[in-house]
């Protein structure tokens, strides 16, 4: 909190994304297009192939003018964003990290100068000399894969580091070499499937047949690595990481059943349009595969920023920047007098710190659907139990003051009709929307935190003590402050749903 | 539980502001390049000038040096970011659309530059340098700006509780107009360097190398010290600090400099111009600690070194630097066949 809060309409999440998944399948296909390229050289050469010579150096001022200047600047633009998503984040790893990001800053520094030589070298230089300096790329391109997946995959698992605060601890960290056998795939990967794009727009010929089953042997090389090495990588997670996962967010634990559905159908199509069909790979083919490809390396990506909340260093920082090892003054002193800038309006401070990263009032991850018709008192309710809430979320640890500003500020920017007039509902229907709001936030009928067994076949009477007491329950559940139609309603609802739930 | 706190360095401050200066020195001079090559190939006196040789040379040699100037740049955001994270990320959060777009720009920039070096009609290139100079104006603007905000928390908090989307740039142009300008013709004086350099054999590009370097440098040192005056309260305490050593070592080193240019005696002229360039980066780097020095004070940092890491870095840098002279050597060497 000891900087200021960038308040933009573009949700963080939205912005980050589009720059790091440009960068990263930039990058991945960077090392191993290089290392595509150089093997490729090497094997013409040696069989002398002017038109395989040709089609590299074709597809090498393509790849320079991709990865050097796009991959490279996006890279930079990791750099400038992440300092203003989360500054806090970026200051903690840049202190613990600063050697490796140097070490690795030197490793570009040879890339990028190794990836100029061999372009402009093709011409001029012995094809020995222009090998090596290939080799020399990919090494560099590769070592700094090495380096930043040491502090990627920290954030995620930083294991003994948390206890020990050791460089090599953190560096070395438990899903540190799976992550890097899983990468490395995705570099081969991506370079078959990158290449196959080029080698598509060749007419038909017994060359193009060659290039487009030698592009695929990449691809699926690729692929042999990238499946195996994911499985090891997930089961080099923590597993308090993945259960809570499971439990709190269902979509990114299925999204990895979702993954394999997307290698099986790049593996399919390589083997049909790469070996038995070679040379009619045309342009659309060549696309949806590569499209698959990235759709795969995406909702990797994906998985693993989403299984880290609500963490940004698990364990370490949330995902709003407020700090583990701080929860002890925030909760004695609050959040406001930790706030380094203050606007005047502690509400919308509050919101900024608290919320702000992950959802915005009316637009990004909402809170409008999830508070429209509801009361400050139950929006204080769940902001006090916002860690119980399904999602994943970080708790509120500022002191009960705060919670009572926050509720207020969300609560003028909501729809203040009643629950029934904003969605024209009555009866069960309307039960099950003041359930939905009031209780499925953190309770689901067979799902999340199920409480059927408390919830079904009970007496009027007893529901009737049950939302009298909701308050009691439990620290992090709100009481029922629905109006009498909505109590109605709801009691309807519940009635209605047989025994067992659902 | 105690977990592991951030607010360290992991080696003495002096070496941290050594590789700081260092890095953003090679950074400059490489951006000096291409800002101030663009600059003398579109203003100085060549006739025909599209069609002589050593303007195409320059040009082909632009979208390597700019390839230099983002990898030179990434070193010394590193590192200043490790001592001075609390001012830069506050300040540039301020500006943040402003900031975040500097490497868009730059990814333009860098690609109007390959326009130029690839492009077969000759009458394309003045348009795409003309254009990636105008990014290049915007970075280096940017960056005055908000490096500038850096030096005024005051003015963050006042600005932030103002307005909170980003949209603000360092309203208290008076702190960094000269500075800017400043910036601006040096960079102009150290590319005419190279442009008289690179260009020797040829005499025209030669003679306008030497009138540029002539002519940036004085109005770069006279509006050097009208930015000085501007210090106000921060002068005698800059008159101070080391700072103002090493000012006076760069003001005699590049007159140094452009005397062996006029000679063309370019090693001993280049040697002073890059120590001199370093040294007007640390003064600048001083002239920082004094307007921060009522808000903080870097040397209070407390220090935790980890030199087995800092030691792989060390051998990482050298081993760079060797492999980059043995590929030049490949590069250059003649073809065995
Ligand atoms: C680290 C990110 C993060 C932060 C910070 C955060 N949330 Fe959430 N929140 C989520 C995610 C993810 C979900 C689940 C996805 C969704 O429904 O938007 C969620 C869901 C919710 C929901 C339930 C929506 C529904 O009905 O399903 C509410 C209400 C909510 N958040 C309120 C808050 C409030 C209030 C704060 C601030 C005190 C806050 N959140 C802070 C990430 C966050
Ligand atoms: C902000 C989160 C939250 C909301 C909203 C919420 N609850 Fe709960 N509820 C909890 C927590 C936390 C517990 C206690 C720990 C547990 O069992 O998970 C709990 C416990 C319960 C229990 C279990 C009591 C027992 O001993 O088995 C019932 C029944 C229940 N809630 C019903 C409801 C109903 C009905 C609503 C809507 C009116 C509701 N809850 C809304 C968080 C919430």
């Amino acid at each position: 909190m000891n900087y200021p809060f960038w308040d933009i309409e573009i949700g963080y999440g939205l912005l980050m994304a589009s720059i790091a998944i440009i960068h990263v399948f930039v990058s991945h296909f960077a090392i191993g297009g290089g290392l595509y390229l150089v093997v490729a050289e090497w094997m013409a050469v040696k069989k002398n192939d002017s038109q395989m010579l040709d089609y590299l150096q074709r597809m090498t001022k393509f790849f320079v003018l991709v990865t050097v200047v796009f991959g490279a600047l996006t890279g930079v633009g990791i750099w400038f964003i992440i300092g203003l998503l989360n500054p806090a984040a970026t200051e903690a790893l840049i202190h613990h990290f600063v050697w490796a990001w140097a070490i690795e800053w030197t490793y570009f520094g040879i890339e990028i100068a190794a990836a100029i030589l061999y372009f402009y070298g093709w011409k001029r230089m012995s094809s020995r000399d222009h090998q090596t300096i290939g080799w020399i790329y990919f090494g560099a391109a590769w070592m700094s894969l090495f380096v930043i997946n040491g502090i990627v995959t920290f954030m995620l698992t930083p294991g003994e580091w948390l206890l020990t605060g050791v460089f090599w601890d953190g560096f070395f960290n438990p899903t540190f070499w799976s992550s890097l056998v899983l990468r490395t795939g995705v570099c081969v990967m991506l370079a078959g499937l990158f290449a196959q794009v080029v080698a598509s727009r060749y007419g038909p010929s017994d060359f193009k047949g060659r290039i487009v089953r030698y592009n695929s042997g990449w691809a699926l090389a690729g692929l042999a690595i990238v499946v195996p090495a994911f499985i090891w990588y997930i089961s080099q997670i923590p597993s308090d990481i993945t259960d809570t996962a499971r439990e709190m967010m269902r979509l990114p634990m299925n999204s990895i059943g979702v993954s394999y559905w997307y290698a099986a159908a790049i593996g399919i199509l390589l083997v049909i349009f790469g070996f038995l069909i070679p040379r009619r790979m045309n342009l659309l083919f060549a696309s949806v595969m590569m499209l698959f490809g990235l759709a795969w390396f995406g909702s990797y990506e994906w998985f693993r920023e989403s299984v880290r909340k609500p963490y940004v260093i698990q364990g370490y920082m949330y995902g709003n920047a407020t700090e583990v090892a701080n929860e002890e003054k925030y909760r004695e002193e609050g959040y406001l007098p930790q706030m380094g800038y203050r606007t005047g309006d502690d509400g919308a401070d509050l919101f900024r710190r608290a919320c702000r990263s992950c959802h915005t009032i009316d637009g990004y991850h909402p809170l409008k659907p999830a508070y429209n018709g509801t009361e400050t008192e139950f929006i204080a309710g769940t902001i006090r139990g916002a860690h119980v809430i399904k999602g994943n979320m970080p708790p509120f640890m500022g002191i009960e003051a705060e919670i009572q500003k926050l509720a207020e500020y969300i609560y003028v920017r909501m729809d203040s009709r009643s629950i029934a007039e904003i969605h024209s509902l009555y009866g069960k229907e309307l039960g099950q929307k003041v359930y939905d709001l009031r209780c499925g936030k953190c309770h689901e009928f067979g799902g999340f935190n199920d409480k059927a067994e408390s919830l079904v076949g009970l007496e009027d009477e007893d529901y009737h003590d049950l939302l009298d007491m909701a308050g009691d329950l439990a620290e992090e559940m709100p009481p029922f402050t629905g109006d009498t139609a909505e109590r109605e309603a709801l009691i309807e609802y519940l009635r209605s749903i047989p025994e067992g739930g659902n | 539980m105690n977990l592991p706190d951030y607010n360290f360095i992991s080696v003495p401050l002096w070496l941290l502001s050594s590789l700081h200066i260092l890095t953003l020195t090679l950074h400059f001079a490489a951006m000096n390049f291409v800002f101030g090559g663009i600059v003398v190939i579109l203003l100085g006196r060549i006739n025909d000038r599209w069609n002589n040789p050593a303007v195409q040379k320059l040009i082909k040699l632009f979208p390597t040096a700019m390839a230099a100037t983002v990898t030179l740049g990434v070193a010394p955001l590193l590192f200043v970011q490790m001592v001075f994270p609390k001012q830069i990320y506050s300040a540039s959060i301020v500006s943040g659309w402003f900031w975040l777009a500097i490497f868009g720009v730059a990814m333009l920039a860098y690609y109007f530059l390959y326009g130029a070096a690839f492009t077969k009609k000759l009458g394309r290139q003045a348009l795409y340098l003309i254009l990636a100079f105008v990014g290049l104006v915007y970075i280096s603007f940017i960056y005055s700006a908000t490096f500038a905000l850096t030096e005024n928390p005051g003015l963050i908090k006042m600005l932030y509780a103002a307005g909170q989307s980003g949209l603000i740039i360092n309203p208290d142009v008076g702190s960094y107009l000269f500075r800017w300008i400043h910036m601006i013709l040096g960079a102009i004086t150290v590319g005419a360097f190279f442009v008289g350099w690179i260009g020797r054999d040829n005499e025209e590009v030669l003679k306008a190398g030497k009138v540029f370097y002539l002519w940036g440098m004085v109005s770069a040192m006279v509006l050097g010290f009208v930015y000085l005056f501007t210090f106000g309260d921060f002068m005698l305490p800059f008159m101070r600090s080391p700072g103002i050593w090493w000012m006076t070592a760069s003001l005699i080193l590049s007159l140094g400099s452009l005397y062996f240019f006029f000679k063309q005696k370019f090693l001993f002229s280049g040697t002073m111009l890059f120590v001199s360039l370093l040294g007007m980066i640390a003064t600048r780097h001083y002239a920082r600690l004094v307007h921060l020095a009522d808000y903080y004070r870097p040397e209070e940092l407390t220090v935790k070194p980890e030199w087995g890491v800092f030691f792989i870095f060390l051998v990482s840098f050298l081993v760079m630097l060797a492999v980059i002279w043995y590929m030049l050597h490949l590069f250059f060497k003649r073809p065995a066949k």
